[in-house]
């Protein structure tokens, strides 16, 4: 979404607001904004102008140009103070203002982004968008969701900070974006509107009258200070989208009918004139113990525009990581013990540090040839934007451990007037939050690896059957040309069935030699040397092996298979490198050290003690590899084809331990699986890949990290082993607080992943954030990240489930969403007459759906009956590693009505979007007159209705219309319609490259493919004894009135 | 004077097994400040484990045939390197149970040792 850019220009829903509507609107967000900042720190003690009133009223039409200039001020002052309250800044001479340009801080090197210009100029409006008028008017009262905003400049923070900061009682927007523009907004003014008592702190009045320059800089016009470092708040034109999103702000009056309110946009009667509502509300008017709950399913939450991340991470501070690479469960980090023991989600951070980035967004990549890595002495923080300089250039100050380093003779450059250094343009880890170092010899324990592909393959009757060795030849040798790190790049087999079979593929040969091992308890390699090899010198042998592999085996009858006394082959060869091992395995391994047996599926021990047993690796021996795979950086990804158990449980240990992933095809077949097999093996090839690294997260005193959650081996407390990390490779993790209570302002998180890159370069990459610190719980849930949120609790559950019953693990989601969304009600039930509402933070709107989707999910979902063994295993070692994005894609999956599209003849480029909206994921969505496509990311779903016309189905499928479906696949047909149906599909797969979604089709009625392929998967219905959306919410809800 | 000699058999034998335990309370340490890592610690724990359960089964059965009463607390022993961190602090934990307990048992050895000298006069 929108939220990667930061500078939201483009969200602007009415740009083109005429000049007077500007105007008008200009000084209603100003007078706004001066609601909602008095809002925050006082108590309402008297309340001349009702919220209500506020827009624009006649009398507020003078102090236009000062509500401007407020506006415009603001920006500057905020990310100032959170930014950096312990700053010792320079002596206030001038007021707030003038102190910038000298304070040591505007060292932190960025250069002004070019929207800041305009600062300085009293008059603000056209860079500051006002909310169009027609938006204007439906939300009379105005709020602030305001992240921290403190009313004082900068100085000695004042004591009352914590308290201010936290001050968001200010009634809250709907809106997110909007909300980081009031938020900028923000000014001390005369006390007039309500506020929530709880958090109105005392001193936070008394410290804003000791800071007299406030006042007068409301006039002033200049904000020059906004250009700061990282703590620039975003400039105006980022927080302008007070357009609403989603959909939200246009909402309202339709909304309230329907029972939906929309914080406080539409502040129900009940509620006292002025009291606004910082939460979202769905009214449930469910008279107990009645059936109809009256509950209307269709205003509940959906998240049918895909994952929105939050903005307030990038926008508060501009110069951190993009949310890609890393993503909070929160942005406003708990100050206290008790805080956190309230806060009952995961306290945690999701980090991809590969993710790919877009054309132009590539990382920075940094030298520093001559001086070394500049590193903080103590704590080993990498020099970043938010450190500072000081003592004219020779020293910075670190900004995690704050500890005063010198700078280095090289690295020294003057500082500006600013305080900037002079040299900020060319120094990309100082503005960006992301950069790529190069590392010197120290960072190697010995010379960087090249790229190693090693491929252990099963070759017994079950793959040749299938055609999966012909098609994984295939697919290797069309593959080669691409395999990163060219020309250093090595390459190995061993096949094996009851026996091992080991390919000499020098490059002197023509032919590769196979050598045949069939002594399985004492393995030895037949040959130290020759078994792997650089891929451009034996290029011609290694495809004359691939072109040969398939008619080699292809008489094989042999069903056994030796794969235990394999794999320790496979690592006494690669144990000299590390690399990539690509496991294809296609039975149950029945021969040798790790042989495993039909543990089978009991139905029996579902719902006891020994449920969890079926979901663990059986044999030790399995961990123990995996173990020792990692010590010599070997990762291991695992292809599993079986159409009986395979004990993915234990396979998939050796992809979970070394950072590899699990591919699983139950009952492959060549001709369906084709297409899915190839891309997703070339993928795996051909994806930019980084070594033998490892990755550590470094964050300020107070905080540590406690546990790590997905595919990794913890080599000490804190640093992960990954043999192999790529660009949809997740790892996520939580942290705690080991202080009662924090004492610094802004916490920041720093990810450093060093690794060797496929072109030999050593290199670590490094992700800096910050986050700021609150001691109020709103700010908590309103700053929260739904995407990690459910990502965290999502690894959490699969991993309980590892040790637990399934039913625990989902219990265990349902429990920590009641008592977040209990505790949240308790924030506000006194205040406001929440009544028979179920309220809940904007932010966190989707929390409950998204906590279904998970127990609904392959990996936790029923009991026996309601997934394989190994699918629900293989789809656990899955969910592990996936990025947030990918998680809630396959959580809340897409389903498309595209009959309409395809009958309509003309093709504008925007026709698909507007035609082709997502639907909720119910059957009532489905219609049995047309064609709809579901799509999860991992497959897709063509369903057919029983009422569809015989031509649309005649032109897709051809005459295959009235036979099973099973048997039929998609292809282009001629005609225009089929042309168009795989211009959709292919658009749908082209969204993310990380798996390929295999087409299927089913016709409505056809069971049990319809089921299984499409209705268990529909998340909001009622299905095999679990919850629908409605019953959900009622019983979430039920539980928070307990 | 057979108790005598008992008792101070047994008062040995829990010295060692004390120390055998100590010394892996030890290794989790050294772990969790980063001085091993997770092969080293996995190694150093699962080669004395056969030891500690030999003198354990050593103690245990002199403690039968000298008619009295011990039992030796037992779980899974041995400790997988992927897992060790998930794990550190309830296997720490278990092994301070067992210091305790072997502490215990120590006290009494050394008391019934005193008794067994006592009674012979």
């Amino acid at each position: 979404m929108g939220t990667e850019n930061p500078n939201h220009a483009n969200n602007y829903p009415r740009p083109s607001a005429p000049p007077f509507a500007r105007q008008s609107n200009t000084l209603f967000s100003s007078s706004r904004s001066v609601v909602a900042s008095q809002a925050a720190p006082f108590r309402p003690t008297s309340v001349p102008a009702p919220l209500s009133s506020v827009p624009a009223p006649p009398s507020t039409a003078p102090s236009l140009p000062f509500g401007t200039v407020v506006g415009s001020a603001v920006p500057g002052f905020r990310p100032m103070q959170t930014g950096r309250p312990t700053a010792p800044y320079g002596p206030p001479t001038t007021g707030p203002f003038q102190r910038f340009p000298t304070a040591p801080y505007l060292s932190t090197p960025q250069a002004p982004p070019p929207h800041t210009s305009p600062v300085g100029q009293p008059v603000l409006p056209p860079t500051m968008r006002p909310p169009p008028p027609s938006q204007v008017s439906p939300m009379p009262t105005f709020q602030n969701r305001q992240p921290h905003i403190q009313p004082m400049p900068m100085g000695s923070p004042p004591p009352s900070m914590n308290g201010v900061l936290s001050s968001n009682n200010a009634p809250q927007l709907v809106n997110s974006q909007y909300f980081s523009s009031s938020s900028n907004m923000q000014r001390p003014q005369p006390p007039m509107g309500p506020s929530h008592p709880d958090a109105v702190r005392a001193s936070s009045s008394s410290a804003w009258p000791g800071y007299p320059g406030i006042q007068s800089s409301t006039a002033t016009p200049a904000a020059p200070v906004s250009h700061q470092g990282g703590y620039a708040p975003p400039p105006p034109t980022t927080s302008a989208p007070f357009s609403s999103q989603g959909g939200y702000g246009p909402a309202p009056p339709v909304a309230s009918p329907l029972g939906m309110y929309v914080g406080g946009s539409t502040p129900p009667t009940g509620v006292m004139p002025g009291l606004v509502e910082d939460f979202s509300s769905l009214s449930i008017g469910s008279v107990p113990g009645s059936f109809d709950a009256g509950l209307d399913t269709k205003v509940l939450p959906r998240p049918l525009d895909g994952d929105v991340e939050p903005s307030s991470f990038t926008q508060m501070y501009p110069m951190n990581c993009n949310s890609r690479y890393l993503r909070l469960t929160t942005s406003a980090i708990p100050n206290s013990q008790s805080l956190v023991s309230r806060w009952h989600l995961p306290l945690g951070a999701v980090v991809c540090p590969l993710a790919e980035a877009p054309e132009g967004e590539e990382v920075p990549i940094v030298n520093f040839a001559t001086t070394g890595i500049v590193r903080c002495r103590r704590c080993r923080t990498y020099v970043n934007p938010y450190v500072t300089f000081t003592d004219s250039g020779r020293k910075w100050r670190c900004n995690i451990c704050a500890l005063l380093n010198d700078v280095q003779n090289d690295y020294f450059a003057h500082l500006d007037a600013s305080g900037k250094r002079v040299d900020l343009d060319q120094r990309p880890e100082l503005t960006n939050g992301c950069v790529e170092f190069v590392a010197p010899a120290e960072y190697m324990v010995r010379p960087p690896m090249p790229p190693l592909y090693f491929f252990l393959i099963d070759v017994s009757i079950y793959s040749i059957q299938s055609g999966m060795l012909e098609v994984i030849a295939q697919t290797i040798k069309s593959c080669l040309d691409r395999l990163p790190g060219n020309p250093r790049t090595q390459i190995g087999f061993i096949t094996f069935d009851s026996t091992i079979h080991f390919y000499n593929m020098k490059s002197s040969l023509t032919q590769p030699q196979m050598m045949v091992v069939s002594d399985l308890d004492d393995i030895f390699i037949p040959l130290p040397d020759d078994l792997l090899v650089n891929l451009s010198e034996s290029r011609t042998v290694v495809d004359a092996f691939l072109d040969s592999l398939p008619s080699m085996f292809q008489d094989n009858v042999n069903v056994e298979s030796a794969f235990g006394p394999a794999l320790k082959a496979a690592f006494m060869v690669m144990s000299q490198l590390g690399g990539k091992l690509l496991i294809f395995q296609s039975t149950l391994p029945s021969l040798g050290v790790g042989r495993l047996r039909l543990r089978g599926d009991d139905i029996r021990a579902y719902g006891t003690d020994k449920e969890h047993a079926l979901r663990i690796p059986e044999d030790p021996f399995y961990k123990q590899m995996a173990a020792d795979f990692t010590k010599y950086q070997v990762a291991v990804n695992v292809y599993a084809f079986s159409d009986k158990y395979t004990d993915i449980a234990s396979l998939g240990t050796l992809a979970k331990y070394t950072g590899g992933q699990v591919y699983y095809y139950p009952s492959f077949h060549s001709a369906i699986h084709k297409d899915k097999l190839r891309h997703e093996l070339a993928r795996d090839l051909t994806r930019e890949t980084a070594w033998e690294a490892v990755m550590r997260i470094r964050c300020g005193k107070g905080v540590r990290f406690t546990s790590y959650h997905g595919n990794f081996m913890l080599r000490s407390t804190d640093l992960l082993a990954l043999p192999a990390v790529d660009c949809d490779k997740a790892y996520a993790m939580q942290f705690a607080l080991e202080e009662t209570l924090l004492t610094t302002q802004i916490v920041y998180f720093q990810v450093a992943l060093l690794h060797t890159s496929s072109s030999g370069e050593r290199r670590i990459r490094v992700h800096t954030a910050a986050a700021s610190v609150v001691a109020d719980l709103g700010e908590m849930y309103r700053q929260a990240d739904t995407g990690a949120v459910v990502s965290l609790l999502g690894r959490l559950a699969i991993e309980k489930s590892l040790s637990y019953k399934l039913e625990e693990a989902r219990n265990a989601i349902q429990l920590r969403i009641v008592k977040a969304l209990k505790e949240y009600r308790n924030l506000y039930a006194v205040q406001h007459r929440v009544g028979t509402r179920m309220i809940y933070p904007e932010s966190l709107k989707y929390l409950p759906l998204y906590g279904l989707a998970l127990c609904k999910s392959t990996a936790l979902r029923g009991g026996y009956a309601d997934s394989q063994l190994d699918e629900r295993c293989a789809a656990g070692f899955t969910m592990m590693a996936l990025p947030v994005k990918k998680m809630l894609k396959l959580l809340y999956p897409s389903l498309l009505r595209v009959d309409e599209y395809l009958v309509k003849s003309s093709t504008q480029a925007d026709e698909f979007e507007k035609l082709c909206k997502r639907l909720p994921l119910a059957a009532e969505s489905l219609d049995s007159r047309g064609i709809f496509v579901y799509d999860d990311g991992f497959r897709l779903v063509v369903w057919f209705g029983q009422m569809l016309s015989p031509d649309i189905s005649r032109n897709l499928v051809g005459e295959d219309f009235a036979t099973d479906f099973s048997r039929v696949s998609l292809v282009e047909r001629e005609n225009e319609m089929s042309r168009k149906l795989m211009a959709i599909l292919m658009k749908l797969r082209g969204a993310d490259a990380s798996y390929y979604p295999l087409c299927h089709l089913v016709r409505q009625g056809e069971q049990p493919r319809e089921g299984f392929f499409l209705l268990s998967n529909l998340v909001e219905d009622q299905v095999g004894g679990m919850n629908g959306y409605v019953d959900w919410i009622l019983q979430i809800h039920r539980q928070v009135q307990q | 004077m057979g108790d005598l000699i008992a008792w101070l058999f047994s008062f040995f034998i829990l010295l060692a097994v004390i120390a055998l335990v100590l010394y892996q309370i030890m290794c989790f340490l050294d772990l969790e400040t980063d001085y091993i890592n997770p092969y080293e610690l996995a190694s150093k724990i699962n080669n004395i484990t056969l030891p500690e359960f030999i003198t354990q089964g050593v103690l245990c059965c002199l403690h039968l045939i000298t008619l009295h009463w011990i039992m030796y607390i037992h779980g899974h022993h041995l400790v997988y390197a992927t897992e060790v961190f998930s794990e550190l602090s309830r296997e720490k934990k278990q092994r301070i149970f067992k210091l305790v307990y072997l502490a215990f048992l120590l006290f009494f050895s050394i008391f019934w040792m005193i008794w067994s000298i006592v009674d012979e006069d």
